[in-house]
């Protein structure tokens, strides 16, 4: 589970800005009017042309309203060429960095054209538009239902192309992303076809009520039940589709409440299950009368005009659903924003309900590698050691002070906490106000580098008690750290993706015939996996080709991982989320372990399954 | 059971079972050399990962040293056979401190940036 880019900066990545009210604004236009065309189409195809098949002679009523879905199919075509190119100017202004006036040149509309996958879809679109002009001029002079079908079609294609207007377009290496594409899909056309036939349902009502013949009262009853027909099955769509959507683009309960994006998205929900209720009183109250009323026409009349009623109020639901996609097409999905935790407490599958703070689901924006702990460690000293003691045992200067015990931050315990609860004591204080807070003091990212320093000398002294034998309990992970290896960049991170790996740390000499062990030993090693990276402690200028080049910010944060009483060499052994499964010194007991030992434990580690750590620059 | 109390279970359904997906803009994976890290020797070429894949039209690197020039040879560009890795050629660096700015736009139409240095060690 990744939940935040692996490394950011110091200066973090910035994402996407305010909410845009033309860019969304524009878009709520657009996708309304892209869904009444299909709507239009729908209605004629698959309601309309069924219901009167049934009774020809209510012909007055079919002129009547074909002449007014031709106005609005025509009009939703106009509102949907002149926003889609709206949307692309404003696009285009986005990409390039430049005001709308400029991006009204014709340079960089070309380049956004041809060059981008936005501006190909919007060229299909450009295209999908004449098809339907072709359709709707042809139809109204011939009247053929195989048109009708043809501009159904190319209607569908011209909702279904919005998927590749925003976040649909990209592919990432998520389970299950095939999915994906066909769901937007599928849940695009279901909202098109239901949202855009309610106002032909509305429009076609309001005649047949005008007209009041016994005729036009049956096909009223035929088109309402066709129409709920086709609600349903588009309402059993969307839910489907929509669950699969917020799967891949919420992510998490805290990205849902704590998130603009998640915020809206419950919204719309809420929205949409209210028109589920309108649907509802339709589906339950008033068609199995209308059934009945088959033979009476002015309680038909009365039901019908029920009917239009709940479908107006259904379509001005749906028009604000629209403006909510509209809008949040524009967000970051709610994983690449910190969550605002909104509640006092948080479930936790081990201890049920425990307290929570706004930050309790932030991700840290530093990675759990060495540069950071290497600054995290002279902020320690300066503003923790006087309660919490030069060894993070809680015992500091000030500590017997105190009227509660500074905690003991080398403690297992340590790693139940969110890293996002450390960020609210570090900034905040305790809820006893015994700690202080540092917000003052510290910057945002200052805290989580302190916080990566807690958690990596905490991690070394739970290293002290790993034993020889291969562990699959939680352990604790070593943070990534960059180096340099017969003359080629890496990273611990880069290098686990490949598989585990054994880390060397040496204080005094190179342990040069481990290191000539370990080196022909290395094709075997390689085969079974792993890698070896040796790391001196104190500058070093050994040569062999097993020791990589480290900066002194690296060799810091590894010296908390090796024991003074190690013999001169600590050997660890790293799962692929670089946790600590082992640990051999020359001193021990065993002493290092032996060519058949490493490669047996080497396919023990690779088949331990890795849960990513929460605070880990690791994983992925 | 009714529509509502079937949208319900969905959700209930979707919120308990909802796993982190990752999704939509570009952001920096990793880097070589990698973020904040100090390099024994020059690197020839500055290469980021994204995490999603890129326009090329419209992303780009500048790496810049201490004063501010341009340490690149030649311009920034979008990998053809990997969409989501940008690299840039970079001159011969002497020791000191370098940063990188970045520019992505992801298929998505999403623009994202930010920056990071890293250091390059004296020999
Ligand atoms: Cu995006």
């Amino acid at each position: 589970m990744r939940t935040r880019p692996k490394e950011t900066s110091r200066s973090r990545s910035r994402g996407a800005k305010a909410i845009d009210p033309l860019l969304s604004s524009t878009r709520l236009l657009h996708y309304a009017a892209s869904a009444l065309l299909e709507g239009t189409f729908v209605f004629w195809c698959m309601i309309a042309w069924p219901a009167f098949a049934r009774t020809p002679a209510a012909h007055a009523l079919r002129e009547r309203l074909d002449r007014r879905l031709f106005a609005l199919a025509w009009v939703s075509l106009l509102v949907a060429i002149v926003s889609g190119a709206g949307w692309l100017v404003i696009v285009a202004s986005n990409m390039s960095g430049m005001p709308l006036a400029s991006a009204l040149q014709g340079s960089v509309l070309g380049i956004v054209l041809t060059q981008t996958h936005f501006g190909i879809d919007w060229i299909v679109r450009a295209g999908l538009t004449v098809a339907i002009a072709i359709c709707l001029a042809l139809q109204a002079r011939t009247r053929s239902h195989a048109v009708g079908w043809v501009g159904l079609l190319a209607a569908s294609a011209f909702v279904a192309s919005l998927a590749w207007a925003g976040h649909g377009a990209a592919t990432e290496d998520v389970p299950f992303d095939a999915l994906h594409a066909p769901a937007d899909i599928l849940h695009l056309l279901a909202a098109g076809a239901w949202l855009g036939a309610l106002l032909p349902l509305v429009i076609f009502l309001v005649q047949a009520c005008r007209d009041m013949s016994s005729q036009a009262v049956a096909v009223a009853r035929i088109a309402t039940l066709r129409f709920s027909v086709l609600g349903l099955s588009a309402v059993g769509t969307l839910i489907v589709t929509g669950v699969v959507n917020t799967w891949f683009l919420a992510g998490s309960v805290p990205a849902l409440l704590g998130t603009l994006y998640g915020q809206l998205l419950l919204l719309k929900i809420a929205l949409f299950a209210a028109m589920i209720g309108v649907a509802g009183i339709n589906q339950r109250r008033l068609l199995p009368h209308l059934a009945d009323s088959a033979t009476d026409d002015s309680l038909c009349l009365q039901i019908s005009r029920r009917v239009f009623g709940n479908a107006t109020i259904e379509a001005c639901l749906g028009v604000f659903v629209l403006a909510i996609v509209g809008i949040i097409g524009i967000l970051p999905p709610g994983l690449h924003t910190e969550p605002r935790w909104p509640l006092p407490f948080r479930f936790s599958l081990s201890e049920g309900f425990v307290r929570a703070y706004p930050t309790s689901f932030y991700a840290s924006t530093q990675p759990y590698a060495a540069p950071s702990i290497a600054r995290g460690a002279p902020l320690y000293a300066q503003n923790c050691v006087v309660c919490h003691g030069a060894g993070g045992r809680g015992d500091g200067p000030l500590a017997g002070k105190l009227s509660v015990r500074p905690a003991n931050l080398t403690e297992p315990h340590l790693f139940a906490h969110k890293v996002g609860e450390m960020f609210w004591w570090i900034g905040h204080g305790t809820d006893n106000g015994v700690m202080p807070g540092f917000a003052d003091k510290l910057s945002p990212d200052q805290r989580w580098d302190v916080i990566n320093f807690v958690l990596a000398r905490a991690a070394g002294d739970l290293t002290q008690h790993t034993g020889s034998q291969i562990s699959t309990a939680a352990a604790v992970p070593l943070p990534d750290f960059a180096f340099e290896q017969n003359g080629a960049q890496n990273t611990l991170s880069q290098t686990l993706k490949n598989g585990p790996a054994l880390v060397v740390l040496f204080a005094g000499h190179a342990p040069r015939a481990r290191l000539e062990q370990l080196a022909k030993l290395q094709p075997r090693l390689a085969a079974a996996g792993l890698h070896v990276i040796a790391v001196a402690l104190h500058p070093s200028t050994e040569k062999n080709p097993l020791i990589v080049d480290v900066s002194q910010d690296v060799r810091e944060t590894l010296e908390l991982f090796d024991s003074p009483a190690d013999g001169g060499e600590t050997e660890l052994m790293l799962d692929r989320g670089a946790n600590i499964r082992a640990r051999w010194m020359a001193s021990g007991a065993g002493g290092l372990a032996d060519p058949s030992t490493l490669l047996s434990d080497a396919a023990r580690v690779k088949s331990i399954p890795v849960a990513a750590a929460n605070h880990a620059g690791h994983g992925g | 059971m009714t529509m509502r109390t079937i949208t319900a279970f969905f959700l209930l359904v979707a919120m308990v079972f909802a796993p982190a997906a990752v999704r939509a803009h570009a952001f920096l994976d990793h880097s070589d050399p990698a973020v904040g890290s100090t390099v024994p020797s020059a690197p020839a070429t500055m290469h980021i990962w994204f995490t999603q894949e890129l326009e090329p039209a419209f992303s780009w690197i500048q790496v810049t040293d201490k004063s501010g020039a341009s340490v690149s040879d030649g311009t920034s560009g979008v990998d053809p056979d990997n969409k989501q890795e940008m690299d840039i050629k970079l001159k011969s660096l002497p020791a000191g401190t370098y940063t990188v700015k970045w520019h992505a736009l992801s298929v998505d139409t999403h623009t994202t940036q930010g920056d990071f240095t890293f250091q390059v060690k004296g020999s």
